[in-house]
């Protein structure tokens, strides 16, 4: 195989030449303080993975991050920024959709080992199609949308407007949530940060790596911009929507997070696109650690 | 209801039950009582009919009329509804204590020879003293005036609490600025010590290579196959590590790392200036060195779009508190920057006339509009969203050039933009012995 190649962009050019430095010998490099080149490359060149700066004045990184996803869909997208701002947060994931959200300043051996992940990950999805209308099998199970959330509202948006297509359930505490999950796996996740007094944090990364296929989306008043940050990395969350939200915009973005559980499952290539990082917080890896384990045992009695 | 039965107690408590005389009473009679032990501190006794006052009588008036030669003879057995007064003090049991006592003090007489008759709908209930009335009312006010005392504390606690939560909240934004600032140089600096790190063992090792094939060159043992070993060794590790080529990058980001250095170092220096805590709460200082430690410190929230223009004239050292000059002026530059929305100008013009020293702030922002104009300096008023600003900045803005003798004026325009114009004398006659209110609360 080839070299991957890798594009940087960043306003501080000692940022580019430092971190060509540290790939140059595994990646063929291409670098610009320019948006609208780092464009015009992803289009005339198959790129395996973007790393763009947020602040920048010409255009804010989550935004590049956005049209890269029109330019060049396989491209795998990170986002590397010494300013972590809630707005910047929200976009990275809402628009950028981004593969991981690091830090500046970085560490040389972790950022050297996400974009090999990256790249690899990325080199595999070059061989699928990425959109394809796949039609929605009738005879199939109906998608199941879990939805968590002490807040009965937000069930009752989804059920009003998508009963007749999925199988919505309302879990309103964690203990309801395991059980549901027990029973089978789900395709979409809604959920709040918290859930009466548990963080639901682990539980979202625990999904993630049973089932990678299923999307998550968050919708919280909670504006925690480095609790975003980790389920950005940890749980490969795929929108994060403020409440109150609206009606159109819950219903909307849950169509689209459906259709994306249907390509996922129908090209399992590419569910490796939103592998997670391992959990960093010791407590809700034990957290995680018991979860999975409960699951199991559940898992196992209904089998049985 | 609550506020009609703590006044009622408080008119209650002041009740003397007394038993009231009829207007029939003969003056006899009335002598009778007043000599009784039982009523000997009574200035008056209320003459009562059908359970309504309709007057009292007082010893005084009592006496005027009974000491007089005869008086016990000609007029002992006639009721005392002729000699009574008939309009007496009446209190309504329900009425608050202030309101009863001024009723009480602006008709009562002097010397004092009558108290009050306390009523409930227009009934007798009994005799107030007025005395007492007038201790109660003294207490009254002792225990608002603490109160008022305790309000005046609390509230000055918390505008403490809200001038620092002020700080906060602009210390916040202006550190969030910063860190970005400082991790940016940060990222790349250590990058290049870690690449460097790499590059130095990979070198360390082609060194000992090559030490090794030096040795085996001069040594008189050494075989043709050693030494084509040692050599085949070496050409490896040049061919996998590409060492010179390198070392020739990482010339470069040696350069760039020191750079890196050099704007954290001087972002420190900055910050360091900014905060002047080094330095002694006045002094004498020329304004234009606020205004570009507060640019240099703003820079964050500038640079991306705004142009910056300065005309900074040859203005004379002020004595002031510079750090307070340099939130006044961080606020003014952020505050600019917040109202223009896409690219903008900042304007920041410094002048001196005889007596003041004149700065002017102007963007091109979006403008205020007139009807908030006048409220912008008040405390509390703000145009962002609830959580976003505390609604201070201006307001200590305006308390601090207050304090420092002169005058800020704004002047805008929906749409242009909007101008700031302090002025600050020159010989201050500064208030600044004591400490700021914002000092205070460091």
């Amino acid at each position: 195989m080839s070299k991957p190649t890798l594009l940087l962009i960043d306003d501080e050019e000692r940022i580019l030449r430092s971190l060509r430095m540290l790939f140059f010998s595994g990646y063929k490099v291409h670098m610009t303080t320019d948006p609208q080149e780092a464009i015009r490359i992803l289009r005339d060149e198959r790129v395996h993975v973007i790393v763009s700066d947020q602040r920048m004045p010409l255009m804010q990184g989550s935004e590049l991050l956005g049209l890269a996803r029109e330019a060049s869909p396989a491209t795998m997208r990170i986002l590397l920024t010494g300013y972590s701002d809630l707005d910047a947060s929200i976009a990275s994931v809402n628009e950028g959709e981004v593969f991981r959200y690091l830090m500046k300043p970085w560490d040389a051996e972790e950022v050297k080992k996400v974009v090999a992940e990256a790249a690899a990950i990325a080199e595999a999805s070059f061989a699928v199609q990425l959109h394809v209308d796949v039609p929605v099998d009738a005879a199939s199970s109906k998608p199941r949308v879990l939805i968590m959330d002490n807040d009965e509202s937000t069930a009752k948006t989804v059920h009003e407007t998508l009963s007749d297509r999925c199988e919505i359930i309302w879990a309103s505490d964690a203990q309801h949530a395991m059980e549901e999950l027990a029973k089978q796996d789900v395709s979409v996740v809604v959920s709040d940060l918290t859930l009466g007094e548990t963080n639901v944090g682990y539980i979202l990364k625990t999904i993630k790596q049973l089932n990678p296929q299923t999307q998550c989306i968050v919708v919280t008043s909670f504006n925690d911009t480095s609790r975003l940050i980790e389920l950005i990395n940890q749980a490969q969350i795929t929108r994060f929507l403020p409440k109150p939200v609206s009606k159109n915009l819950l219903v909307r973005n849950l169509e689209s997070m459906l259709e994306r559980f249907h390509a996922v499952r129908n090209q399992p290539a590419l569910q490796n696109r939103q592998a997670v990082a391992p959990i960093s917080d010791p407590q809700e890896k034990i957290q995680a650690g018991n979860f999975l384990g409960m699951l199991g045992r559940l898992r196992a009695r209904m089998g049985a | 209801m609550q506020q009609a039965t703590q006044t009622g107690k408080e008119i209650f408590s002041l009740i003397n039950t007394i038993d009231a005389i009829s207007p029939d009473c003969s003056l006899e009679d009335v002598a009778a009582f007043f000599s009784h032990p039982k009523y000997s501190k009574l200035l008056s006794l209320p003459v009562v009919e059908e359970g309504h006052p309709v007057g009292m009588i007082s010893r005084y008036r009592f006496m005027d009329i009974y000491l007089k030669r005869y008086a016990r003879e000609l007029h002992g057995k006639r009721p005392i509804r002729k000699f009574i007064n008939g309009k007496p003090l009446l209190v309504e049991l329900d009425q608050p204590l202030a309101v009863a006592a001024r009723h009480v003090l602006a008709n009562m007489q002097f010397p004092l020879t009558e108290d009050f008759i306390v009523t409930q709908g227009g009934r007798y209930l009994g005799v107030g003293f007025v005395m007492d009335l007038l201790h109660a009312m003294e207490q009254q006010m002792r225990a608002n005036t603490m109160e008022l005392e305790q309000a005046n504390s609390q509230l000055k606690s918390s505008q403490l609490a809200l001038v620092q939560s002020e700080k906060m909240a602009s210390l916040g934004q202006m550190v969030a600025g910063i860190a970005h600032e400082i991790n940016t140089p940060l990222g790349y600096v250590q990058n290049n010590v870690a690449i460097g790190q790499e590059l130095f063992q990979q070198v360390q090792s082609m060194i000992a290579g090559y030490e090794a094939l030096v040795d085996d060159l001069l040594d008189e043992q050494a075989t043709e196959g050693q030494i084509a070993a040692q050599m085949q060794q070496i050409a490896e590790k040049r061919a996998d590590a590409n060492v010179q080529e390198m070392l020739g990058e990482m010339q470069g980001l040696m350069e760039d790392s020191l750079y890196g250095i050099a704007q954290i170092s001087e972002l420190v220096l900055n910050l360091k200036n900014f905060s002047r805590m080094d330095a002694a709460a006045t002094e004498a200082v020329n304004l234009n060195e606020c205004i570009e430690s507060a640019l240099n410190i703003g820079r964050n929230v500038l640079k991306d779009r705004v142009e910056v223009i300065k005309e900074l004239g040859d203005i004379p050292k002020i004595s002031c508190a510079p750090s307070q000059l340099n939130q006044v002026f961080l606020n003014l530059f952020t505050n600019a920057a917040q109202a223009m929305e896409g690219p903008g100008k900042l304007h920041i013009k410094t002048w001196s006339s005889e007596s003041a020293v004149h700065i002017s702030v102007a963007d091109n922002g979006k403008g205020i509009p007139e009807e908030i104009l006048t409220r912008i300096f008040d405390p509390f008023f703000t145009t962002k969203p609830v959580g976003e600003g505390t609604g201070l900045g201006l307001a200590i803005t305006h308390q601090i050039i207050q304090k420092h003798g002169g005058e800020i004026h704004v002047d805008s325009r929906v749409g242009e933009g909007t101008c700031f114009h302090i002025r600050l004398p020159i010989v201050t006659s500064i208030l600044m012995h004591q400490p700021a209110a914002s000092e205070a609360a460091t």
